[in-house]
């Protein structure tokens, strides 16, 4: 199982940025939610999860809203904003070429 | 895109400065929800609730830690930490009031003492007159015998200005004392004098009105009469700054004189230290004095300071060469019978920074000063390196503590800096009002008579600059490695470490530090003790005179414009009100001050008893009435003084003992004759005329009438008459008060001659003082900059000991259980403080042989090798150390045994 930290940051802000365009999330449950749509083979470890996102929402990307969960208890969600879906857009892009790119290479008839 | 991108982000930024609290305590609570959802999560995975918790706690790896990395994605972090540095910085440095004002005052100690000599090195030395392109300006002047910097002759001026080529122009400037009237009050101002085309050269342009010109340098004014300018503060005094001053008119020494413009605020003149409140053209030197029939006064009168502005593209060197290629026509024409001149030498140099009668005196003293003072701040600046390494030390748990809880080296570094910069701020702002404050006190003790010396030492730009960069090379110097060394501590190693291990590097950069202390602060007193013992010296050096209740004054005659029958007239009627006035013993008249060193060589030649001839150029004339000797207390060896009966009779005189060896070698000088001589000293001896004999009636002790210094003059005292004094006359009483002698000067000027200002009254000790006051200024310097160096020793061998005493508290505690005696203790103390010393003396004493050697010109009675000085000093430095060390060797008798070996 390769761990997102393994990546370049870029691509664990892509990820993050993705599941928020789905639905507004607090923390704890978009580590759970990656991890289910991506069949547990990305999981984010906790102590990469909050500085990343602190950081998405220092540039804009995302907002914060502290609002009650199902359980009634307080918890910090965080949703896309227009900036960030634009930067998603993007940075989606970016990886669909790159991606390509490897995996012609990776694909090269062995002589 | 960046509208909008700034939209979001700068709410959440000032959120970030501003409502700090709010936004920590919420990343707390988000983490918190955090860990509690992983709890559960494992819950229902199967753990207990402990397990749980404690895998969701590894899982996120450090809650604390986390938030400050959360808080670091935050771009405005470094100016919260900055002030949250400086908040933590001030909590610590309040906490430990010891330790900070230390700390500051050794700073400020060291970057005062260099701000203080700077200040004055800059003024007296490097000060730039302020006019444009001050450096091509040059200065000429005279040389005689070893004596530099000597003014003009007004011929001399004028063949110069014939003949040389390197400048556009060259002026003539002279200080002058003016006279003047205002609504009945009668001042003495001090002004200067200008040929016309001097504003020109120095391109000087006034801050209201305008100059003068040539046209207006003409004898009995200009076209429009006679113009002069003010100087700025004299305006701002007695105009109020006001635009109406100019066209008003002024008495100055009987004439009136329009005002046509005022000089710019920070140009005092071209002669440093006086200031020139009233500048008028040169020719005015007519109405102060007597006019002469040459245009600048006669040959062999050097009364003006000449400055030059070169030509583009000429040089110091070209004016140099340039003056040695016309000096020989120069001199035909200045002095055609070649009897004034002989003796003296022309040189050029450059003229930027005017002309300063305290440049040639203190140049190498402050000098010198400067690089012992220099040393000073590199030591202040190692004894606040040991105690800032000592506190570091001190608190090194506390920084393994903050680096397990996530704070990072960078941080660390960052916030010890912080402190170091704080404490090197305070330094630096009481180290530039000390100086400052040192600086004034300093120039004040120049002037003990007339007016104090107009030399500006408020903290210019450079100086500013220097303490400055002074302080900043003090925190690299001092900070950095306490600093570096605090950043470096690794939590798992100090935490367990004991006290001792870590403190021992600090003690061993002490253990350099105190001797190099000691070598800089024997030094410093050695020349202390030197120059000390010189100003002791002249002032009981034998001086010929008697100063105690004597009162001297000068009274300027000039501006009730006498003939020189009256002004004799005046002065013997002034010399008749003395004698007689309440509380006065006697009273004399005087040819000038004693011990000024402005004199008048004289030819006077003798005819021995076989008929040697023994003549003498350099003949001293003292004028004097009877009481003289009285007066001034100079001794008669053989003979007698003058009696009233003299002044009716032929001429007598009476020689000092030097004179009367030098006339009469080996037989007795009362009752022969000495002639005063003609222009040819080969004809003395022929042709005797009576007319120019006068009979030696006694022989009086040798007086320092030039200096203290210097080898007394021959002298030969004849009656004094009251006429050719000029218009300056000086007279010196005897009284047992001081105050009753001023009145009585004071009384007998305003009957016998008013109209005339108020006289300058001072004691003959003053006088003395004043003479002296260059040697006073450099002994106060070396005596407190010898104290700071001592203060600094004792406190940085008290840091090293008193550090020495606690780390070994346990050895000690060990020591005195098992049986040791308190004296043995101390013993131990104090032999590790001398241990030091030594060190420090045996390099120290050598350095200050060396460096003494330098002093020698400054010295006088006292060899810069003497044994005796550097004795009395070793044995001081000795005594302080002892003193010092008994403070720590004491508490280290207070140790109790058990305590310190639990101590760790």
């Amino acid at each position: 199982m390769s761990k997102p930290t393994d990546l370049v940051q870029g691509t664990l802000d892509l990820l993050l940025l993705k599941i928020l365009a789905l639905e507004p999330l607090n923390g704890f449950a978009i580590s759970q939610r990656l991890k289910q749509v991506s069949g547990d083979i990305l999981q984010v470890s906790d102590g990469s999860l909050y500085p990343a996102l602190h950081k998405l929402e220092q540039e804009g990307w995302i907002s914060a809203e502290w609002k009650a969960t199902p359980n009634n208890r307080r918890a910090k969600f965080y949703s896309l904003t227009r900036l960030g879906r634009r930067h998603l857009e993007k940075e989606a892009e970016n990886w669909g070429r790159l991606s390509t790119a490897i995996s012609r290479v990776v694909k090269l008839k062995e002589a | 895109m960046w509208p909008e991108h700034w939209i979001y982000t700068i709410p959440l930024r000032l959120r970030s400065l501003f409502r700090r609290r709010e936004a920590d305590q919420e990343l707390d609570e988000e983490l918190r929800y955090h860990v509690e959802c992983k709890t559960e999560e494992h819950i229902t995975r199967g753990m207990t609730l402990q397990e749980a918790r404690r895998a969701a706690m590894l899982e996120i790896g450090g809650v604390e830690k986390r938030k400050e990395e959360c808080r670091d994605t935050r771009h405005v972090n470094w100016i919260q930490d900055l002030l949250q540095d400086v908040r933590y910085a001030l909590r610590m440095l309040r906490k430990s009031p010891g330790f900070t004002a230390v700390t500051v005052l050794t700073l400020a100690l060291g970057i005062g003492a260099n701000t203080a000599i700077f200040s004055l090195t800059y003024a007296v030395i490097l000060k730039s007159l302020p006019v444009p392109n001050p450096d091509e300006l040059v200065r000429y002047s005279f040389s005689e015998s070893g004596v530099s910097d000597l003014s003009i002759s007004g011929p001399a001026y004028d063949a110069l200005r014939k003949h040389e080529t390197v400048d556009q122009d060259i002026l003539a400037w002279s200080g002058a004392h003016l006279t003047v009237r205002e609504n009945g009050n009668v001042t003495d101002v001090r002004g200067a004098l200008i040929t016309g085309n001097g504003f020109r050269v120095l391109e000087l342009v006034p801050y209201i009105g305008r100059t003068f010109g040539e046209q207006d340098d003409a004898p009995g004014g200009g076209p429009n009469g006679d113009q002069a300018l003010l100087g700025f503060s004299y305006w701002k005094q007695h105009f109020d700054g006001r635009k109406t001053a100019l066209g008003q008119a002024l008495s100055i020494n009987g004439r009136s004189v329009r005002v046509v413009g005022v000089l710019p605020p920070d140009f005092d003149g071209l002669i440093a230290p006086q200031q020139a409140d009233i500048v008028l053209p040169l020719s005015f030197e007519e109405i102060i004095n007597t006019p002469t029939p040459e245009r600048h006064g006669p040959p062999g009168d050097n009364w003006l300071t000449v400055i030059g502005r070169l030509k583009p593209g000429e040089s110091l060197e070209s004016a140099r060469a340039n003056l040695q290629a016309t000096e020989k026509i120069v001199r035909e024409e200045a002095d055609p019978s070649h009897r004034f001149m002989g003796g003296l030498q022309f040189h050029v140099e450059s003229g930027g920074s005017g002309r300063s009668f305290l440049r040639a005196d203190y140049s190498q003293p402050l000098l010198i000063l400067e690089v012992l003072v220099g040393l000073l701040l590199l030591l202040c600046c190692a004894n606040a390196a040991l105690l800032m390494l000592a506190r570091v030390t001190g608190r090194f748990r506390e920084f393994a503590v903050r680096g397990a809880l996530g704070a990072s080296r960078g941080r660390l570094l960052r916030q010890m800096l912080t402190e170091v910069g704080i404490l090197a701020a305070c330094g630096l702002g009481l180290g530039i009002w000390l100086g400052w404050a040192a600086a004034r006190s300093l120039v004040s003790m120049l002037g003990t008579i007339g007016e104090p010396p107009a030399l500006d030492v408020t903290p210019q730009t450079p100086i500013l600059a220097f303490a400055a960069g002074a302080t900043l090379v003090s925190v690299i110097v001092a900070g950095l490695w306490p600093a570096l060394r605090a950043s470096r501590i690794d939590p798992a190693l100090d935490l367990k470490r004991s006290e001792a291990v870590s403190s021992f590097s600090s003690n061993r950069l002490g253990t350099w530090i105190v001797p190099a202390q000691v070598a800089l602060s024997i030094t410093l007193l050695s020349s202390a003790v030197l120059l000390g013992g010189t100003f002791i010296h002249l002032l009981l050096e034998h001086s010929g005179f008697r100063p105690d209740g004597v009162t001297i004054t000068t009274v300027d005659l000039s501006s009730v414009n006498p003939t020189p029958k009256q002004a004799g007239r005046d002065v013997r009627d002034i010399a008749k009100a003395l004698k007689a006035a309440p509380g006065v013993e006697a009273s004399t008249i005087l040819s000038g001050l004693p011990i000024d060193g402005d004199w008048t060589a004289s030819h006077y030649f003798s005819l021995g008893k076989h008929g040697a001839v023994h003549t003498d150029m350099q003949t001293w004339v003292e004028p004097a009435s009877p009481a003289y000797f009285e007066v001034m207390g100079t001794r008669i060896l053989e003979g007698r003084g003058f009696t009233r009966a003299d002044q009716n009779g032929a001429r007598v005189c009476v020689l000092s003992l030097s004179a009367a060896a030098y006339f009469f070698p080996n037989e007795d000088a009362v009752g022969r004759f000495v002639y005063s001589g003609g222009e040819d000293p080969q004809k003395d001896g022929q042709d005797l005329d009576p007319r120019n004999a006068c009979r030696v009636v006694g022989v009086s002790e040798d007086a320092r009438f030039l200096s203290f210094r210097e080898a007394p003059p021959r002298v030969l005292y004849n009656l004094a008459t009251g006429d050719d004094l000029g218009t300056q006359a000086s007279f010196a009483v005897r009284s047992s008060s001081a105050r009753l002698a001023a009145e009585a000067i004071r009384n007998a000027v305003r009957r016998q001659v008013p109209g005339v200002p108020d006289p300058e009254i001072f004691t003959f000790n003053e006088l003395i003082e004043n003479h002296l006051e260059k040697e006073r200024m450099l002994m106060s310097l070396s005596v407190s900059f010898g104290c700071v160096a001592l203060l600094l020793v004792a406190l940085g061998l008290y840091g090293v000991l008193a550090r020495s005493v606690t780390l070994r508290t346990k050895e000690i505690g060990l020591r005195l259980a098992l049986g040791a005696r308190p004296r043995d203790v101390v013993m131990q103390v104090i032999r590790r403080g001398l241990h030091l010393v030594i060190v420090g003396a045996i390099v120290g004493v050598p350095v200050a042989l060396a460096s003494m050697r330098l002093l020698k010109g400054l010295l006088f009675g006292i060899n810069p090798d003497n044994p005796v000085a550097f004795a009395m000093v070793v044995l001081l430095v000795f005594v302080v150390v002892v003193g010092v060390s008994c403070i720590p060797a004491w508490r280290s008798t207070k140790v109790d045994p058990m305590v310190a070996l639990r101590h760790e």
